[in-house]
């Protein structure tokens, strides 16, 4: 006979996940493979002839990167012979303060950084993040996307979205052609709702530089680093050619930052037998070494890998907590869809949503689930409600805020407005008002009209041979009636002059002003020190519309 | 007080009368996180690279046509001053990577993205990858960058990712 129990488990999401018993040979574990180097360094006359265990003579591309960059020499001999689990008692004890515990953490190897979070529990790690976090204040972003690159659309979600409180927001493409438009749609849209709001298009690496160079964005985070070099030669890069590249957005005035994350190297087949967690250690340290400000990790669009074995979400968190202590920007993820079950992606995310990151979502997709071109999110549009009710429940800032019907759709007209006026004023294809009418009131790209899309294509192509570049978008929209968007647009452009924002995990306020991890640095030491949710920010996360007033009642 | 010291004072008094001048940095020391973020604490540090103050950037002169995209670029200067604001709260590796990015201001943008894509693996022989850092050393005086690329070349010999390797 079948038990009904277990029929009525069988049918439940979860049990519609993959999962997968530990492999370390081939590199399917999550964290303390057998295969994992023993920690070890060696320094002579100023130079690292011993890393892990491997003399000098051994060493790989990304070992002779590292030992060249990654590591501050001064004391790293001294703070290698500290027992790991002090180390790791360091980092979530509230009386270490975080610049002592990051003295030591940058100036370790990445097989004895991995070994130190080896000994740690997720609990641990999360008061860990807390205080490890480099920006004092946690922040979002989100993706803004959809299947038919309709601009319209991203303009009004990027709007709705920034109102919503994300601090940088990212778009793709589905057809590449269309990244000027998806560009533009999603800065002047996110723009016109929250001016500072910080914008992105994913497309491949020097698209994407040339994209920045132009003025069409303001960051750029898809520059992608791997554990092993077979897999960075298949990624078509080296660890020379993403530092150099790391360099040109600088020389441009754009702040960037590398990704990486648990599972990549398994997925391309070429993980040496060691675990996900050291393997995303080695490609924070080429981060590092690289002199990149920050990372986006935490598996990313791997999670399904991690997510599969023993401890997987477990290792998603250290190799967040590794990027903080290696004193990086951390954007951690908690993207990509990895499960059905409802209850898993909760628990995946409430690791970086409780102790709060630098980008808790990278991102959160602020979309339609069927909208994401990065293969889904583990958060949609559907969950704001749900997300704002977690921040209320728990008192913690998730960086977002509920908004009312009426103030979304007004930011979503007017994104959409804007976008319409500036491919006017561009002798672009023509925006119709029932196009922007769709779009105010839409859900997702089935709720959109369809456009011209050979038209639009040869029109995103011929803008950018044009050379049309942000400062004709500022002129478009001024013309066009936008000053106080073309005042926004503007005040982008201008931070690219001083470089303030290049620096760790900055971001800007509604009038232009930067916080990052050098100015807002966090101090946090225990309970009411650090980030602490203000008076006003806790009002903002409590009053979402569905409560009832006992006073009104 | 010495007399140096004295007309050291003087010399300082007198400048802070006058104003701005007196909050620059005196020669020879270095910013730190207390002059950051420069554009509003020091922004009489801060001029495009075309000598437009970073103060007088407004909206309305680019309205007016007076700013376009060659005044909204970064100046190796001020990468220098950013780099000095990194170092002072222990970002080494940030603080090198901003002044490899300093020399490569002059780069045009094309050119800038083709040496990007050539350092790629398997793009190019050795000579050709040393000639590249003969360009950035002669043409556009970035001596870290030549260096940088030239141990790029030595690397990509050793581990087989030259033209031809794969």
């Amino acid at each position: 006979m079948k038990s009904k129990r277990f029929e009525a488990l069988a049918a439940r999401p979860v049990n519609q996940d993959g999962f997968v018993k530990e492999w370390p040979e081939v590199g399917l574990i999550a964290m303390n493979s057998p295969g994992d180097p023993v920690p070890s360094l060696v320094i002579k006359d100023g130079i690292v002839v011993e890393l892990d265990g491997k003399a000098r003579k051994d060493f790989d591309m990304l070992d002779l990167f590292i030992a060249n960059y990654a590591i501050r020499l001064e004391k790293a001999e001294q703070y290698m012979k500290m027992d790991s689990l002090e180390i790791a008692r360091m980092l979530c004890d509230i009386n270490v303060g975080r610049a002592e515990v990051v003295d030591v953490t940058t100036s370790i190897t990445p097989a004895k950084i991995t070994e130190v979070l080896g000994k740690m529990t997720v609990l641990e790690m999360m008061m860990s993040m807390t205080k490890m976090r480099a920006r004092e204040i946690p922040s979002n972003q989100c993706h803004v996307t959809n299947v038919k690159d309709n601009m319209v659309q991203i303009a009004a979600d990027a709007a709705e979205a920034a109102l919503r409180g994300f601090d940088e927001q990212e778009t793709t493409v589905g057809i590449v052609r269309y990244a000027p438009f998806n560009a533009l749609a999603i800065m002047v849209g996110s723009n016109s709702a929250r001016p500072g709001v910080l914008t992105q298009c994913a497309v491949e690496e020097a698209t994407e530089l040339n994209l920045g160079m132009r003025g069409y964005t303001a960051y750029a985070e898809t520059i992608s680093v791997y554990g092993t070099e077979q897999v960075f030669m298949d990624g078509d890069d080296t660890p020379w050619s993403k530092a150099f590249l790391a360099s040109c957005y600088a020389s441009r005035g754009l702040k960037m930052r590398f990704t990486s994350g648990t599972g990549s190297e398994v997925q391309m087949g070429y993980s040496e037998g060691k675990s996900m967690l050291y393997l995303e250690s080695r490609c924070l340290y080429v981060t590092k070494g690289a002199g990149v400000q920050g990372t986006q990790n935490g598996s990313v669009s791997c999670i399904g890998v991690p997510a599969g074995v023993p401890g997987g979400i477990r290792a998603v968190l250290a190799e967040n907590l590794i990027g903080a202590c290696l004193d990086l920007e951390v954007a951690s993820s908690n993207d990509q869809t990895f499960t059905h079950s409802d209850l898993r992606r909760v628990a995946r995310s409430l690791m970086q949503m409780v102790p709060g990151t630098d980008f808790i979502c990278s991102g959160y997709g602020a979309v339609p689930n069927y909208d994401n071109m990065f293969a889904g999110s583990n958060w949609d549009a559907e969950d704001f409600d749900d997300w704002n009710v977690i921040q209320r429940d728990l008192k913690i800032d998730g960086g977002l805020n509920p908004i009312t019907e009426e103030a979304g759709v007004a930011a979503r007209a007017k994104g959409a407005r804007a976008i319409q006026a500036i491919f006017k004023e561009l002798g672009l294809p023509e925006i119709t008002d029932k196009e922007v009418e769709a779009a105010t009131y839409a859900h997702g790209s089935k709720d959109m009209p369809d456009r011209d899309v050979v038209a639009d294509l040869k029109a995103a192509e011929d803008m950018v041979a044009r050379g049309v570049t942000g400062v004709d978008f500022v002129k478009a929209l001024d013309r066009a009636g936008f000053s106080d968007v073309a005042a926004s647009i503007f005040g982008l452009l201008k931070q690219r002059v001083s470089g303030d924002y290049l620096h760790t995990s900055a971001i800007l306020t509604a009038d232009f002003k930067v916080i990052s991890a050098v100015n807002y640095k966090n101090r946090y030491t225990g309970p009411q020190t650090g980030y602490v949710i203000s008076d006003e920010r806790w009002e903002q996360i409590k009053n979402i519309p569905a409560e009832i007033d006992p006073a009104n009642y | 007080m010495t007399q140096e010291q004295m007309l050291e004072q003087i010399v300082k008094q007198v400048m802070s009368s006058m104003g701005t001048v007196a909050a620059s940095a005196p020669s020879g020391s270095k910013l730190t996180d207390a002059d950051y973020p420069i554009g509003e604490k020091r922004p009489e540090l801060l001029k495009t690279p075309t000598g437009i103050p970073f103060s007088e950037l407004t909206v309305e002169k680019m309205i007016a046509g007076e700013l376009g995209t060659d005044d909204m670029r970064i100046t190796p200067e001020t990468l220098e001053l950013q780099a000095q604001v990194a170092e002072s709260v222990k970002r080494d590796a940030f603080a090198r990577n901003l002044r490899r990015a300093a020399e490569l201001i002059a780069v045009p943008d094309a050119r800038l993205l083709e040496i990007y894509n050539l350092l790629r693996p398997y793009r190019c022989t050795k000579a050709e990858l040393y000639a590249i850092a003969d360009e950035l050393e002669n043409k556009y005086g970035a001596k870290v960058n030549a260096a940088f690329v030239k141990e790029a070349a030595d690397v990509y010999e050793v581990r087989k990712r030259l033209k031809g390797n794969n």
